[in-house]
């Protein structure tokens, strides 16, 4: 159960203006010109995504996606786009077949998921009703994390600290051109 | 509501991988690859808030598919840090060392 009781009248206004929301600024990041920009407004869709989560139950999640994805994702990107700080040349051909091509598929794509999502009958799946059942999600998900889902947990431990390594190793400068032309000079 | 929740996510889903596809920035590659993700996390969410409200699993697995998605845009960026600085260069078309 949620901290907070909202009517379902309420809850379906406040869910239209949130996904008003994710479809502007998902546009926004995929067709602005400047990276900057979209950066920003991907920081902005993945805020508004963490509402939808307060929407739907999951507060826990929803403070991790801010804390995860907005504080460190995003904060990571904006910090290589202005370390690569290279604007894009004027003369680019903007719009090409494979754009037109691939934008045809994607439409295509979400058409059929659309078709789909609407012709299933939901109904005869049994849709509990999420607001009668109290809950606590944080304990829930410590117990299903310490039980049984242990192994999937250490190792994505492994995987963090491997990744972090791994990152580490990559974006360090190569010094051995640097050690090279030291030894040269001396 | 439910499944307007559901076209959110396929909605999101696909324009990611319009993005990912169509754009010539690495960096914006990634960021389409976290819409994706994203996607996948709402989907997960949705379906574990109404079919499975009181074992809430699917929560679970969006807690990992974030981790794993953290270090992917670390990893990710490290990736495009390394090759801007032997390129010159953050566009996917001119990454062609390995075409012939």
């Amino acid at each position: 159960m949620s901290v907070f009781y909202i009517s379902e009248s309420n809850k379906s206004i406040i869910l239209f203006l949130i996904e008003i929301a994710i479809v502007l600024g998902s546009i926004g990041v995929v067709t602005l010109r400047k990276i900057v920009y979209s950066a920003l407004l991907l920081g902005f869709v993945l805020i508004s995504i963490s509402l939808l989560y307060l929407i739907l139950n999951a507060d826990f999640l929803a403070a991790t996606q801010v804390l995860i994805y907005v504080g460190a994702v995003n904060v990571l990107i904006l910090f290589g786009i202005m370390l690569i700080n290279k604007p894009d040349p004027i003369n680019l051909k903007l719009w090409t077949i494979g754009d037109n091509l691939s934008m045809i598929v994607s439409f295509i794509l979400f058409i059929i998921l659309t078709i789909n999502i609407y012709s299933i009958e939901w109904s005869s799946i049994q849709i509990m009703d999420s607001q009668s059942i109290p809950i606590n999600s944080v304990s829930t998900i410590g117990n299903h994390i310490l039980t049984d889902m242990l192994l999937p947990f250490e190792l994505l431990s492994i995987l963090l600290l491997v990744a972090l390594m791994g990152a580490i190793l990559i974006a360090k400068k190569d010094d051995s051109s640097e050690m090279n032309t030291l030894i040269k000079k001396k | 509501m439910f499944q307007s929740v559901l076209i959110i996510g396929a909605y999101l889903f696909c324009l990611g991988i319009y993005g990912l596809v169509t754009s010539r920035n690495m960096i914006r590659a990634l960021m389409c690859l976290e819409l994706m993700l994203n996607s996948v996390n709402i989907n997960l969410i949705a379906f574990s808030n109404y079919c499975d409200p009181v074992e809430i699993k699917g929560q679970v697995f969006v807690i990992f598919i974030i981790a794993v998605a953290a270090a992917e845009a670390a990893i990710g960026l490290a990736i495009v840090l390394n090759i801007y600085r032997n390129r010159n260069s953050a566009r996917i078309d001119q990454f062609d060392l390995l075409k012939w």
